[in-house]
């Protein structure tokens, strides 16, 4: 605990003098970089987290394993946009194994399928949107309505959103020096459909295969007692 | 061994891309951009002969056209008009903007062009190993695992068609549920060896002390020298950079693009430093046919 607490204070301090550093240096234009720094920051105590956290093998290499299926899962779709079953494992883990299980699986299955697709200037803001998809299914796994199939397809409809509006702030704060509200709505407008594929192909898969996979996960956590402690 | 750029220690090839990313967003003259660009380009070449770049170049040029021509259209920040479009000014600072933001762009997705041919897979976990060792372990224990699951996936997939269950063809009801099955079949199958694995790595000792990495890269001599000079380039470049050199302003209206001695100076450093693979390459070029 007193590891911890030191380890997060040193985090909060990093954050603190970096961001003061990018307000000092970068006061022209650099927005995109500091967009960078700031995503970076905002990842960081998450990691920290589970750098820290006392974890079995046995864990560690089931969230490697759901993490590889969600990543892989995104390649054969990487025609359709928006359309992949990521999202839908991501779920699934942050309703079964929790809410830091959930971050870590969407974060490092964004990573890894930009490892198959292209790493590019996108890819922290996919490992955060992703990591805060599996982070929220599993901090709302305990409410009622999540309990239901139309809540779980509720929260998946409108992730599919959140998921898309949150890629767009990534192309406005990268040149915020451009910013007109006219460019904001046109990027929103733009993006309607992709996110309305997005959402819907989350409800897809969440109604055809929600139920079975959270019976087969439950039963391994079952099983061998994974993850059980985690919050 | 891996020779030229790619034989240096992955902290060094870490610290260009990383130099090398922050310019590109740090400098805003059009001037420097451009050489940034050039230089990039002939980076890539060395690499591969720009198999890899071709592959872009159509993406890049579509996408940096895109953003020219529609800039000024979306945008009517700015003073000097050039001409009004439906009622909206279209000015020359938005112009200027639009073009400074794709040669930014197309720097930094070159830069990554090379990024994933260089640093890629064991050398990028290794950089990360060092800041977030349970993250790199996790994620190189990702990789492996994606090779396998297509494998097992491609066995399912073989015994489910000579059970008469197939992706390939039927109504798309039967076709969705063969395909559920499968993934089914894959998460079950994946799970249960994942626990087998987890359980042989703690029979080998996993978890019982300090994890210790097979490190196969040394830092030594030249790697110093040139992360050394690396640095000592990148912080000529920030300092300038705080006192405006090597920066225009654009809005509210264009600021002169006129260069002063120090521009020059930023400038020499700045292509210095991310010309460090083709001096590396050169060098080696020149050793290779001129000595006896």
């Amino acid at each position: 605990m007193a590891r911890s607490r030191s380890y997060l204070t040193v985090v909060s301090i990093i954050i603190l003098v970096l961001l003061v550093v990018s307000i000092a240096f970068f006061k022209y234009n650099a927005y995109l970089l500091v967009s960078f720094v700031i995503i970076g920051c905002i990842m960081l105590p998450f990691f920290a987290r589970f750098e820290i956290r006392e974890i079995a093998v046995r864990e560690i290499v089931l969230l490697a394993m759901l993490a590889a299926i969600a990543a892989v899962s995104r390649v054969p779709f990487a025609g359709l946009p928006s359309v992949q079953p990521t999202s839908f494992v991501i779920i699934m883990v942050g309703l079964v194994f929790g809410a830091e299980s959930g971050f870590i699986v969407g974060a490092v299955a964004a990573v890894v399928s930009n490892i198959f697709l292209g790493q590019g200037p996108w890819t922290p803001w996919q490992m955060y949107a992703w990591g805060m998809m599996g982070m929220s299914a599993g901090l709302l796994r305990n409410t009622w309505w999540m309990g239901k199939i139309w809540g779980k397809c509720l929260f998946g409809f409108l992730w599919g959103y959140l998921f898309g509006w949150f890629m767009n702030i990534w192309m406005i704060v990268s040149n915020l020096e451009n910013f007109t509200w006219d460019l904001f709505v046109g990027i929103y407008v733009a993006s309607i459909y992709f996110d309305l594929a997005h959402g819907l192909s989350n409800v897809f898969f969440l109604v055809v295969f929600g139920a079975s996979w959270i019976k087969i996960l439950q039963r391994f956590k079952k099983k061998y007692g994974l993850l059980d402690a985690v919050i | 061994m891996e020779n030229g750029f790619r034989g240096y220690h992955p902290f060094v090839l870490f610290f260009y891309y990383v130099c090398v990313g922050v310019l590109a967003m740090y400098f805003n003259h059009p001037l420097f951009l451009l050489v940034a660009c050039l230089v990039l380009i002939g980076v890539n070449s060395t690499h591969d002969k720009g198999k890899a770049l071709k592959k872009w170049i159509p993406m890049l040029i579509g996408m940096s056209t895109i953003i020219i021509l529609v800039n000024p259209f979306l945008n009517s920040r700015g003073t000097t008009i050039f001409f009004y479009f439906r009622g909206k000014q279209v000015t020359l600072e938005a112009t200027m903007y639009g073009i400074v933001m794709a040669l930014s762009l197309v720097i930094i997705l070159l830069m990554f062009i090379s990024f994933n041919l260089i640093l890629n897979g064991n050398k990028f976990l290794f950089v990360f190993s060092k800041f977030l060792p349970k993250t790199a372990f996790l994620t190189m224990l990702v990789i492996r695992f994606v090779p396998l699951l297509k494998r097992r996936f491609d066995e399912i997939n073989d015994v489910q068609r000579i059970r008469g269950m197939t992706i390939a063809s039927g109504t798309i009801r039967e076709r969705a549920k063969s395909a559920m099955v499968m993934l089914q079949i894959l998460l079950t199958w994946s799970l249960e060896e994942a626990i087998e694995t987890a359980d042989s790595m703690k029979a080998r000792g996993y978890g019982i002390g300090k994890r210790s990495p097979y490190v196969p890269y040394k830092m030594d001599k030249r790697d110093k020298g040139w992360l050394l000079t690396l640095m000592l380039l990148f912080s000529v470049c920030i300092a300038g950079g705080i006192f405006g050199y090597g920066k225009i302003i654009i809005y509210p209206e264009l600021g002169t693009l006129q260069f002063y001695l120090f521009d020059w100076v930023m400038l020499v450093c700045m292509t210095l430093l991310m010309s460090f693979p083709l001096l590396v390459e050169g060098r080696e070029q020149v050793k290779w046919k001129f000595s006896m």
